[in-house]
Protein backbone atom coordinates (compact mmCIF):
# COMPACT_ATOMS: atom_id res chain seq x y z
CA UNK A 1 0.00 0.00 0.00
CA UNK A 2 1.50 3.37 -0.99
CA UNK A 3 1.67 6.20 1.56
CA UNK A 4 -0.85 8.27 -0.39
CA UNK A 5 -3.37 5.45 -0.34
CA UNK A 6 -3.11 4.90 3.41
CA UNK A 7 -6.19 6.31 5.10
CA UNK A 8 -7.35 6.79 8.66
CA UNK A 9 -9.72 3.85 8.24
CA UNK A 10 -6.85 1.67 7.04
CA UNK A 11 -4.83 2.65 10.06
CA UNK A 12 -7.74 2.01 12.41
CA UNK A 13 -8.11 -1.50 10.96
CA UNK A 14 -4.35 -2.18 11.04
CA UNK A 15 -4.16 -0.97 14.64
CA UNK A 16 -7.08 -3.19 15.65
CA UNK A 17 -5.38 -6.19 14.04
CA UNK A 18 -2.45 -5.82 16.45
CA UNK A 19 -4.68 -5.17 19.46
CA UNK A 20 -4.41 -1.39 19.57
CA UNK A 21 -8.09 -0.80 20.06
CA UNK A 22 -7.93 2.00 22.61
CA UNK A 23 -6.52 4.64 20.28
CA UNK A 24 -8.62 7.78 19.95
CA UNK A 25 -9.04 9.53 16.61
CA UNK A 26 -6.23 11.88 17.60
CA UNK A 27 -3.98 8.91 18.39
CA UNK A 28 -4.89 7.32 15.05
CA UNK A 29 -3.91 10.53 13.26
CA UNK A 30 -0.55 10.31 15.03
CA UNK A 31 -0.21 6.67 13.98
CA UNK A 32 -1.07 7.56 10.39
CA UNK A 33 1.63 10.28 10.28
CA UNK A 34 4.12 7.98 12.01
CA UNK A 35 3.46 5.13 9.59
CA UNK A 36 3.84 7.39 6.57
CA UNK A 37 7.12 8.68 8.01
CA UNK A 38 8.38 5.14 8.62
CA UNK A 39 7.54 4.14 5.05
CA UNK A 40 9.35 7.18 3.67
CA UNK A 41 12.40 6.25 5.74
CA UNK A 42 12.31 2.70 4.45
CA UNK A 43 12.05 3.96 0.87
CA UNK A 44 15.20 6.04 1.40
CA UNK A 45 17.33 2.99 2.18
CA UNK A 46 19.33 1.11 -0.50
CA UNK A 47 18.19 -2.39 0.45
CA UNK A 48 18.43 -3.44 -3.20
CA UNK A 49 22.23 -3.23 -2.91
CA UNK A 50 22.38 -5.84 -0.15
CA UNK A 51 23.75 -9.26 -1.11
CA UNK A 52 23.06 -12.57 0.67
CA UNK A 53 26.37 -12.44 2.51
CA UNK A 54 25.42 -9.14 4.20
CA UNK A 55 24.50 -10.36 7.68
CA UNK A 56 22.53 -8.39 10.27
CA UNK A 57 24.60 -6.18 12.57
CA UNK A 58 23.65 -8.21 15.59
CA UNK A 59 23.69 -11.95 15.12
CA UNK A 60 23.17 -14.54 17.81
CA UNK A 61 26.36 -15.93 19.25
CA UNK A 62 27.24 -18.11 22.20
CA UNK A 63 30.21 -17.60 24.43
CA UNK A 64 32.31 -20.55 25.46
CA UNK A 65 31.12 -22.15 28.68
CA UNK A 66 27.49 -21.12 28.32
CA UNK B 1 29.32 30.35 45.61
CA UNK B 2 29.81 31.10 41.94
CA UNK B 3 33.35 29.74 42.11
CA UNK B 4 32.05 26.46 43.49
CA UNK B 5 29.35 26.30 40.82
CA UNK B 6 31.94 26.41 38.08
CA UNK B 7 34.51 24.06 39.58
CA UNK B 8 35.34 21.23 37.24
CA UNK B 9 35.51 17.65 38.52
CA UNK B 10 39.30 17.78 38.22
CA UNK B 11 39.57 21.08 40.11
CA UNK B 12 37.16 19.96 42.82
CA UNK B 13 39.01 16.65 43.23
CA UNK B 14 42.26 18.53 43.82
CA UNK B 15 40.69 20.77 46.47
CA UNK B 16 38.76 17.97 48.15
CA UNK B 17 41.71 15.61 48.28
CA UNK B 18 43.89 18.37 49.76
CA UNK B 19 41.11 19.16 52.30
CA UNK B 20 40.96 22.74 51.02
CA UNK B 21 37.27 22.21 50.28
CA UNK B 22 34.72 20.38 52.37
CA UNK B 23 32.40 18.03 50.43
CA UNK B 24 29.56 19.19 52.70
CA UNK B 25 30.16 22.87 51.99
CA UNK B 26 30.51 22.12 48.27
CA UNK B 27 27.24 20.15 48.23
CA UNK B 28 25.45 22.85 50.22
CA UNK B 29 26.57 25.52 47.76
CA UNK B 30 25.27 23.57 44.77
CA UNK B 31 22.05 22.64 46.59
CA UNK B 32 21.43 26.33 47.26
CA UNK B 33 22.07 27.11 43.61
CA UNK B 34 19.61 24.45 42.44
CA UNK B 35 16.99 25.68 44.94
CA UNK B 36 17.45 29.23 43.72
CA UNK B 37 17.39 28.63 39.97
CA UNK B 38 15.91 25.28 38.98
CA UNK B 39 12.33 26.45 39.31
CA UNK B 40 12.94 28.22 36.00
CA UNK B 41 14.99 25.51 34.31
CA UNK B 42 13.37 22.19 35.39
CA UNK B 43 16.66 20.33 35.02
CA UNK B 44 15.81 18.11 38.00
CA UNK B 45 12.80 15.84 37.87
CA UNK B 46 13.56 14.67 41.43
CA UNK B 47 15.99 16.76 43.45
CA UNK B 48 17.43 14.85 46.45
CA UNK B 49 19.39 17.28 48.66
CA UNK B 50 19.04 14.98 51.69
CA UNK B 51 20.82 12.15 49.82
CA UNK B 52 23.45 14.60 48.59
CA UNK B 53 24.22 15.74 52.12
CA UNK B 54 24.37 12.14 53.33
CA UNK B 55 26.88 11.27 50.57
CA UNK B 56 28.83 14.47 51.25
CA UNK B 57 29.11 13.78 54.99
CA UNK B 58 30.33 10.25 54.26
CA UNK B 59 32.88 11.58 51.77
CA UNK B 60 34.06 14.17 54.26
CA UNK B 61 34.61 11.55 56.95
CA UNK B 62 36.47 9.25 54.54
CA UNK B 63 38.68 11.94 53.08
CA UNK B 64 39.46 13.27 56.56
CA UNK B 65 40.76 9.86 57.59
CA UNK B 66 42.85 9.65 54.41
CA UNK B 67 40.63 7.23 52.47
CA UNK B 68 40.33 9.23 49.22
CA UNK B 69 38.57 7.13 46.59
CA UNK B 70 39.43 9.09 43.45
CA UNK B 71 38.40 12.09 41.39
CA UNK B 72 34.65 11.87 42.02
CA UNK B 73 34.97 11.48 45.79
CA UNK B 74 32.84 14.25 47.30
CA UNK B 75 31.85 15.62 43.89
CA UNK B 76 28.15 16.13 42.98
CA UNK B 77 26.60 14.36 40.00
CA UNK B 78 23.13 13.54 38.65
CA UNK B 79 21.48 10.76 36.65
CA UNK B 80 19.01 10.98 33.79
CA UNK B 81 15.71 9.62 35.05
CA UNK B 82 15.84 6.43 33.03
CA UNK B 83 18.75 5.19 35.16
CA UNK B 84 17.92 3.19 38.29
CA UNK B 85 18.95 4.45 41.71
CA UNK B 86 17.81 2.23 44.57
CA UNK B 87 14.78 3.51 46.44
CA UNK B 88 13.86 6.24 43.96
CA UNK B 89 11.32 6.06 41.15
CA UNK B 90 12.74 5.71 37.63
CA UNK B 91 9.96 7.46 35.78
CA UNK B 92 11.40 7.96 32.27
CA UNK B 93 9.55 11.28 32.62
CA UNK B 94 6.33 9.38 31.93
CA UNK B 95 3.00 8.88 33.65
CA UNK B 96 3.36 5.21 32.67
CA UNK B 97 6.23 4.71 35.15
CA UNK B 98 5.57 7.41 37.73
CA UNK B 99 5.50 4.83 40.57
CA UNK B 100 8.30 2.61 39.25
CA UNK B 101 10.61 2.51 42.29
CA UNK B 102 14.04 1.00 41.58
CA UNK B 103 14.99 -1.95 43.76
CA UNK B 104 18.62 -1.98 42.63
CA UNK B 105 21.15 0.45 41.25
CA UNK B 106 21.99 0.57 37.57
CA UNK B 107 25.60 -0.45 37.00
CA UNK B 108 26.58 3.17 36.30
CA UNK B 109 24.95 4.25 39.57
CA UNK B 110 26.82 1.48 41.43
CA UNK B 111 30.10 2.68 39.93
CA UNK B 112 29.52 6.33 40.79
CA UNK B 113 28.48 5.41 44.34
CA UNK B 114 31.63 3.31 44.68
CA UNK B 115 33.65 6.28 43.43
CA UNK B 116 32.29 8.35 46.32
CA UNK B 117 30.17 10.72 44.23
CA UNK B 118 27.54 12.97 45.81
CA UNK B 119 24.18 12.13 44.26
CA UNK B 120 22.08 15.24 43.66
CA UNK B 121 19.03 13.70 42.02
CA UNK B 122 17.26 12.45 38.93
CA UNK B 123 17.35 14.65 35.85
CA UNK B 124 14.64 15.46 33.33
CA UNK B 125 14.51 13.56 30.09
CA UNK B 126 12.26 13.34 27.08
CA UNK B 127 9.55 10.77 27.74
CA UNK B 128 11.16 7.32 27.44
CA UNK B 129 14.23 9.10 26.03
CA UNK B 130 12.38 10.01 22.84
CA UNK B 131 9.26 12.15 23.28
CA UNK B 132 10.11 15.77 23.92
CA UNK B 133 10.26 18.55 24.65
CA UNK B 134 6.69 17.98 25.84
CA UNK B 135 4.28 20.02 27.91
CA UNK B 136 1.69 17.23 28.30
CA UNK B 137 3.64 15.12 30.80
CA UNK B 138 3.51 15.00 34.62
CA UNK B 139 6.71 17.09 34.79
CA UNK B 140 7.72 20.09 32.66
CA UNK B 141 10.57 19.92 30.13
CA UNK B 142 14.03 21.21 31.01
CA UNK B 143 14.98 24.57 29.51
CA UNK B 144 18.21 25.99 28.12
CA UNK B 145 20.29 27.83 30.76
CA UNK B 146 21.64 30.19 28.08
CA UNK B 147 18.11 31.35 27.32
CA UNK B 148 15.23 29.64 29.08
CA UNK B 149 12.88 30.32 26.19
CA UNK B 150 14.96 27.95 24.10
CA UNK B 151 15.25 24.18 23.78
CA UNK B 152 18.14 22.61 25.68
CA UNK B 153 18.29 19.52 23.48
CA UNK B 154 17.44 16.02 24.51
CA UNK B 155 16.67 13.50 25.43
CA UNK B 156 19.25 13.90 28.24
CA UNK B 157 17.85 17.41 28.61
CA UNK B 158 18.14 17.79 32.39
CA UNK B 159 21.68 16.41 32.32
CA UNK B 160 22.68 19.06 29.78
CA UNK B 161 20.84 21.91 31.47
CA UNK B 162 22.04 21.05 35.00
CA UNK B 163 25.68 20.73 33.96
CA UNK B 164 25.67 23.94 31.93
CA UNK B 165 23.85 25.82 34.72
CA UNK B 166 26.49 24.96 37.31
CA UNK B 167 24.12 22.76 39.34
CA UNK B 168 26.67 19.95 39.17
CA UNK B 169 29.92 19.40 37.25
CA UNK B 170 28.94 16.05 35.72
CA UNK B 171 25.85 14.11 34.79
CA UNK B 172 25.08 10.80 33.13
CA UNK B 173 22.76 10.59 30.13
CA UNK B 174 21.91 8.09 27.44
CA UNK B 175 22.20 8.24 23.66
CA UNK B 176 20.26 6.16 21.10
CA UNK B 177 20.07 8.66 18.24
CA UNK B 178 22.16 11.48 19.71
CA UNK B 179 20.60 12.11 23.12
CA UNK B 180 23.81 12.85 25.04
CA UNK B 181 25.37 14.92 22.26
CA UNK B 182 22.27 16.96 21.45
CA UNK B 183 21.98 18.60 24.89
CA UNK B 184 25.77 18.91 24.98
CA UNK B 185 25.65 20.90 21.72
CA UNK B 186 22.69 23.00 22.74
CA UNK B 187 23.97 23.77 26.23
CA UNK B 188 27.62 24.43 25.29
CA UNK B 189 29.20 21.49 27.12
CA UNK B 190 30.93 18.18 26.32
CA UNK B 191 28.92 14.99 25.81
CA UNK B 192 30.33 11.58 24.91
CA UNK B 193 28.73 8.57 23.30
CA UNK B 194 31.50 6.02 23.72
CA UNK B 195 31.89 2.82 21.72
CA UNK B 196 28.80 0.60 21.86
CA UNK B 197 29.11 -1.84 24.73
CA UNK B 198 31.84 0.02 26.59
CA UNK B 199 29.47 1.28 29.31
CA UNK B 200 26.95 -1.12 30.83
CA UNK B 201 23.28 -0.42 30.12
CA UNK B 202 22.04 -2.71 32.90
CA UNK B 203 19.50 -0.91 35.05
CA UNK B 204 18.75 1.66 32.36
CA UNK B 205 15.30 1.70 30.75
CA UNK B 206 15.95 0.72 27.13
CA UNK B 207 14.81 2.71 24.13
CA UNK B 208 16.41 0.52 21.44
CA UNK B 209 18.64 -2.33 22.59
CA UNK B 210 21.10 -2.30 19.72
CA UNK B 211 21.57 1.47 19.66
CA UNK B 212 21.47 2.49 23.35
CA UNK B 213 24.59 3.97 24.94
CA UNK B 214 25.20 5.49 28.38
CA UNK B 215 27.52 8.49 28.49
CA UNK B 216 28.81 11.47 30.50
CA UNK B 217 28.05 15.19 30.12
CA UNK B 218 30.55 17.62 31.64
CA UNK B 219 31.75 21.19 31.15
CA UNK B 220 35.28 20.18 30.14
CA UNK B 221 36.86 17.47 28.06
CA UNK B 222 39.14 16.33 30.89
CA UNK B 223 36.15 15.86 33.18
CA UNK B 224 34.40 13.87 30.49
CA UNK B 225 37.37 11.53 30.17
CA UNK B 226 37.53 11.18 33.97
CA UNK B 227 33.85 10.27 34.12
CA UNK B 228 34.16 7.74 31.31
CA UNK B 229 37.08 6.19 33.19
CA UNK B 230 34.71 5.67 36.11
CA UNK B 231 31.73 4.22 34.26
CA UNK B 232 33.32 2.14 31.47
CA UNK B 233 34.01 -1.55 31.88
CA UNK B 234 32.76 -5.01 31.03
CA UNK B 235 29.49 -6.17 32.55
CA UNK B 236 28.88 -9.88 31.90
CA UNK B 237 25.19 -9.42 32.72
CA UNK B 238 24.66 -6.84 29.94
CA UNK B 239 24.44 -8.84 26.68
CA UNK B 240 25.72 -5.83 24.72
CA UNK B 241 28.72 -5.23 26.95
CA UNK B 242 32.15 -5.83 25.46
CA UNK B 243 35.04 -7.55 27.18
CA UNK B 244 37.45 -4.85 26.01
CA UNK B 245 40.03 -3.12 28.17
CA UNK B 246 38.52 0.10 29.48
CA UNK B 247 40.06 3.18 31.07
CA UNK B 248 43.03 5.41 30.43
CA UNK B 249 40.90 8.02 28.70
CA UNK B 250 42.93 10.94 30.07
CA UNK B 251 46.20 9.37 28.94
CA UNK B 252 46.50 11.33 25.69
CA UNK B 253 45.34 14.71 27.00
CA UNK B 254 47.91 17.43 26.48
CA UNK B 255 49.63 15.76 23.54
CA UNK B 256 48.13 18.19 21.04
CA UNK B 257 47.08 17.54 17.47
CA UNK B 258 50.30 18.26 15.60
CA UNK B 259 50.60 15.72 12.80
CA UNK B 260 47.26 14.07 13.47
CA UNK B 261 45.10 13.38 10.43
CA UNK B 262 41.61 14.82 10.71
CA UNK B 263 38.89 13.99 8.17
CA UNK B 264 36.08 16.48 7.77
CA UNK B 265 32.71 14.99 6.77
CA UNK B 266 31.57 18.20 5.11
CA UNK B 267 28.90 16.75 2.85
CA UNK B 268 26.72 15.99 5.88
CA UNK B 269 26.17 19.69 6.60
CA UNK B 270 26.62 21.26 3.18
CA UNK B 271 25.20 18.87 0.57
CA UNK B 272 23.10 16.22 2.35
CA UNK B 273 21.55 18.76 4.70
CA UNK B 274 22.29 22.46 4.64
CA UNK B 275 23.25 23.67 8.10
CA UNK B 276 22.26 27.06 9.42
CA UNK B 277 24.98 29.55 8.36
CA UNK B 278 26.06 30.23 11.94
CA UNK B 279 26.37 26.50 12.64
CA UNK B 280 28.37 25.92 9.45
CA UNK B 281 30.62 28.89 10.22
CA UNK B 282 31.23 27.55 13.73
CA UNK B 283 32.32 24.17 12.36
CA UNK B 284 34.60 25.66 9.71
CA UNK B 285 36.22 27.99 12.24
CA UNK B 286 36.87 25.01 14.52
CA UNK B 287 38.34 23.00 11.63
CA UNK B 288 40.61 25.94 10.77
CA UNK B 289 41.73 26.12 14.40
CA UNK B 290 42.65 22.42 14.39
CA UNK B 291 44.69 22.99 11.22
CA UNK B 292 46.35 26.00 12.84
CA UNK B 293 47.29 23.76 15.78
CA UNK B 294 49.14 21.47 13.38
CA UNK B 295 46.61 18.84 12.35
CA UNK B 296 46.52 17.65 8.75
CA UNK B 297 42.95 18.34 7.73
CA UNK B 298 41.30 16.84 4.67
CA UNK B 299 37.77 16.23 3.50
CA UNK B 300 36.37 12.68 3.57
CA UNK B 301 33.24 11.11 2.12
CA UNK B 302 30.90 8.53 3.54
CA UNK B 303 27.33 7.42 2.80
CA UNK B 304 24.69 10.15 2.55
CA UNK B 305 23.47 11.45 5.89
CA UNK B 306 19.86 10.60 5.03
CA UNK B 307 20.70 6.91 4.73
CA UNK B 308 22.29 6.79 8.17
CA UNK B 309 19.38 8.67 9.74
CA UNK B 310 16.71 6.52 8.08
CA UNK B 311 18.57 3.34 9.06
CA UNK B 312 18.80 4.56 12.67
CA UNK B 313 15.10 5.39 12.83
CA UNK B 314 13.92 2.12 11.30
CA UNK B 315 15.93 0.14 13.86
CA UNK B 316 15.16 2.49 16.75
CA UNK B 317 11.42 2.65 16.25
CA UNK B 318 11.10 -1.11 15.62
CA UNK B 319 12.96 -2.00 18.80
CA UNK B 320 11.18 0.72 20.78
CA UNK B 321 7.73 -0.38 19.62
CA UNK B 322 8.52 -3.97 20.57
CA UNK B 323 9.16 -2.70 24.10
CA UNK B 324 6.12 -0.44 24.23
CA UNK B 325 3.52 -2.48 22.37
CA UNK B 326 1.78 -3.73 25.52
CA UNK B 327 1.44 -0.22 26.98
CA UNK B 328 0.41 1.16 23.59
CA UNK B 329 -2.44 -1.35 23.59
CA UNK B 330 -3.49 -0.83 27.20
CA UNK B 331 -2.58 2.76 28.11
CA UNK B 332 -2.05 4.85 24.96
CA UNK B 333 -3.59 7.88 26.66
CA UNK B 334 -0.89 7.83 29.34
CA UNK B 335 1.85 8.80 26.87
CA UNK B 336 2.55 12.33 25.79
CA UNK B 337 1.71 12.98 22.14
CA UNK B 338 5.34 13.23 20.97
CA UNK B 339 6.49 9.95 22.53
CA UNK B 340 3.36 8.15 21.32
CA UNK B 341 3.82 9.30 17.73
CA UNK B 342 7.58 8.68 17.64
CA UNK B 343 7.32 5.19 19.14
CA UNK B 344 4.29 4.21 17.05
CA UNK B 345 6.41 4.76 13.94
CA UNK B 346 7.67 1.23 14.60
CA UNK B 347 4.21 -0.36 14.72
CA UNK B 348 4.03 -1.38 11.07
CA UNK B 349 7.67 -1.70 10.05
CA UNK B 350 7.89 -5.09 8.35
CA UNK B 351 10.23 -7.66 9.90
CA UNK B 352 12.13 -7.85 6.61
CA UNK B 353 12.69 -4.08 6.61
CA UNK B 354 14.00 -4.16 10.17
CA UNK B 355 16.37 -7.03 9.36
CA UNK B 356 17.52 -5.31 6.18
CA UNK B 357 18.19 -2.13 8.13
CA UNK B 358 20.44 -4.10 10.48
CA UNK B 359 22.20 -5.68 7.48
CA UNK B 360 22.72 -2.24 6.01
CA UNK B 361 23.94 -1.03 9.39
CA UNK B 362 26.80 -3.55 9.38
CA UNK B 363 27.81 -2.55 5.85
CA UNK B 364 27.72 1.15 6.67
CA UNK B 365 29.67 0.68 9.90
CA UNK B 366 32.36 -1.42 8.19
CA UNK B 367 32.73 1.10 5.38
CA UNK B 368 32.88 4.02 7.80
CA UNK B 369 35.49 2.42 10.03
CA UNK B 370 37.65 1.59 7.00
CA UNK B 371 38.13 5.35 6.59
CA UNK B 372 40.23 5.32 9.76
CA UNK B 373 43.13 3.71 7.92
CA UNK B 374 43.78 7.22 6.58
CA UNK B 375 42.67 9.43 9.49
CA UNK B 376 42.96 9.59 13.26
CA UNK B 377 39.59 11.24 13.88
CA UNK B 378 36.71 12.63 11.86
CA UNK B 379 34.81 15.83 12.57
CA UNK B 380 31.37 16.90 11.47
CA UNK B 381 28.26 18.75 12.53
CA UNK B 382 26.22 17.82 15.57
CA UNK B 383 23.00 19.86 15.19
CA UNK B 384 22.27 21.62 11.91
CA UNK B 385 20.52 24.46 13.71
CA UNK B 386 21.02 26.52 16.85
CA UNK B 387 18.62 25.81 19.73
CA UNK B 388 15.10 26.89 18.70
CA UNK B 389 12.38 28.23 20.97
CA UNK B 390 10.99 25.53 23.25
CA UNK B 391 7.41 26.77 22.78
CA UNK B 392 7.52 26.56 18.98
CA UNK B 393 6.39 23.03 18.01
CA UNK B 394 6.90 23.79 14.33
CA UNK B 395 10.54 24.73 14.89
CA UNK B 396 11.04 21.73 17.18
CA UNK B 397 9.55 19.47 14.50
CA UNK B 398 11.74 21.02 11.78
CA UNK B 399 15.02 20.88 13.70
CA UNK B 400 14.48 17.53 15.51
CA UNK B 401 15.76 15.37 12.66
CA UNK B 402 18.30 17.88 11.32
CA UNK B 403 21.34 16.36 12.96
CA UNK B 404 24.36 14.15 12.23
CA UNK B 405 24.53 12.33 15.56
CA UNK B 406 22.43 9.22 14.86
CA UNK B 407 25.08 8.28 12.27
CA UNK B 408 27.40 7.18 15.07
CA UNK B 409 24.77 5.16 16.88
CA UNK B 410 24.65 3.21 13.62
CA UNK B 411 28.44 2.90 13.27
CA UNK B 412 28.87 2.34 17.02
CA UNK B 413 32.21 4.10 17.49
CA UNK B 414 32.89 7.02 19.84
CA UNK B 415 31.50 10.49 19.12
CA UNK B 416 31.98 13.50 21.35
CA UNK B 417 30.18 16.82 21.04
CA UNK B 418 32.14 19.86 22.18
CA UNK B 419 31.26 23.56 22.05
CA UNK B 420 32.62 25.69 19.20
CA UNK B 421 31.16 29.07 20.04
CA UNK B 422 27.90 30.94 20.15
CA UNK B 423 25.39 32.45 17.78
CA UNK B 424 24.95 36.21 17.60
CA UNK B 425 21.99 35.69 19.92
CA UNK B 426 24.26 34.02 22.48
CA UNK B 427 23.17 30.40 22.00
CA UNK B 428 25.74 27.58 21.97
CA UNK B 429 27.07 25.81 18.89
CA UNK B 430 28.69 22.37 18.81
CA UNK B 431 30.79 20.04 16.69
CA UNK B 432 31.31 16.27 16.81
CA UNK B 433 34.70 14.62 17.02
CA UNK B 434 34.47 10.97 16.01
CA UNK B 435 36.90 8.12 16.57
CA UNK B 436 37.43 4.55 15.51
CA UNK B 437 35.95 1.87 17.79
CA UNK B 438 37.62 2.07 21.22
CA UNK B 439 39.44 5.21 20.10
CA UNK B 440 38.03 7.37 22.92
CA UNK B 441 41.47 8.50 24.15
CA UNK B 442 42.29 9.92 20.71
CA UNK B 443 38.92 11.68 20.49
CA UNK B 444 39.52 13.28 23.90
CA UNK B 445 43.06 14.26 22.85
CA UNK B 446 41.82 16.21 19.85
CA UNK B 447 38.90 17.76 21.76
CA UNK B 448 41.18 18.78 24.62
CA UNK B 449 43.66 20.44 22.27
CA UNK B 450 40.84 22.41 20.67
CA UNK B 451 39.32 23.31 24.04
CA UNK B 452 42.66 24.63 25.33
CA UNK B 453 43.11 26.74 22.21
CA UNK B 454 39.72 28.37 22.67
CA UNK B 455 37.88 29.64 25.71
CA UNK B 456 34.41 28.29 25.11
CA UNK B 457 34.39 26.02 28.17
CA UNK B 458 35.13 29.03 30.38
CA UNK B 459 31.94 30.84 29.40
CA UNK B 460 28.93 30.22 31.59
CA UNK B 461 25.29 31.26 31.41
CA UNK B 462 23.99 34.00 33.70
CA UNK B 463 20.95 32.60 35.48
CA UNK B 464 19.64 35.75 37.13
Amino acid sequence: MSDDALTLDDIRRMAAEIGMIRLTDAHLQELLRATRTARARRAALPFANLVPADEPAHVFRLEEGK
Amino acid sequence: MNDLAWLTVAEAAELLRGRKLSPVEYAKALIARVERHDGKLNAFLRFTPELALEDARRAEAEITRGAWRGPLHGVPYGLKDIIDYTGLPTTAHSKILKDNVATADAVVAQKLKAAGGVFMGKLSTHEFATGGPSFDLPWPPARNPWNRDHFCGGSSSGAGAATAAGFLPAAIGTDTGGSVRNPASMCGIAGMKATYGLVSRRGVIPLAYSLDHVGPLTRTVRDNALMLDLIAGHDPLDPGSVAHAAGGYTAELGRGVKGLRIGVIRHFYTRDMEADPEVAAGIETAVAKLAELGAEVREIQTAPLGEYLACNRIILTSEAFALHEKWMRERPQDYGALARERIMAGAFVRAADYINATRLRRKMADAFHALFSGIDVAVTASSMDPPCRIDDPKAIGYTYGRQARAVFNITGGPALSVPVGFTKAGLPLGIQIVGKPYGEAMVYRVAHAYERATAWSERHPALA
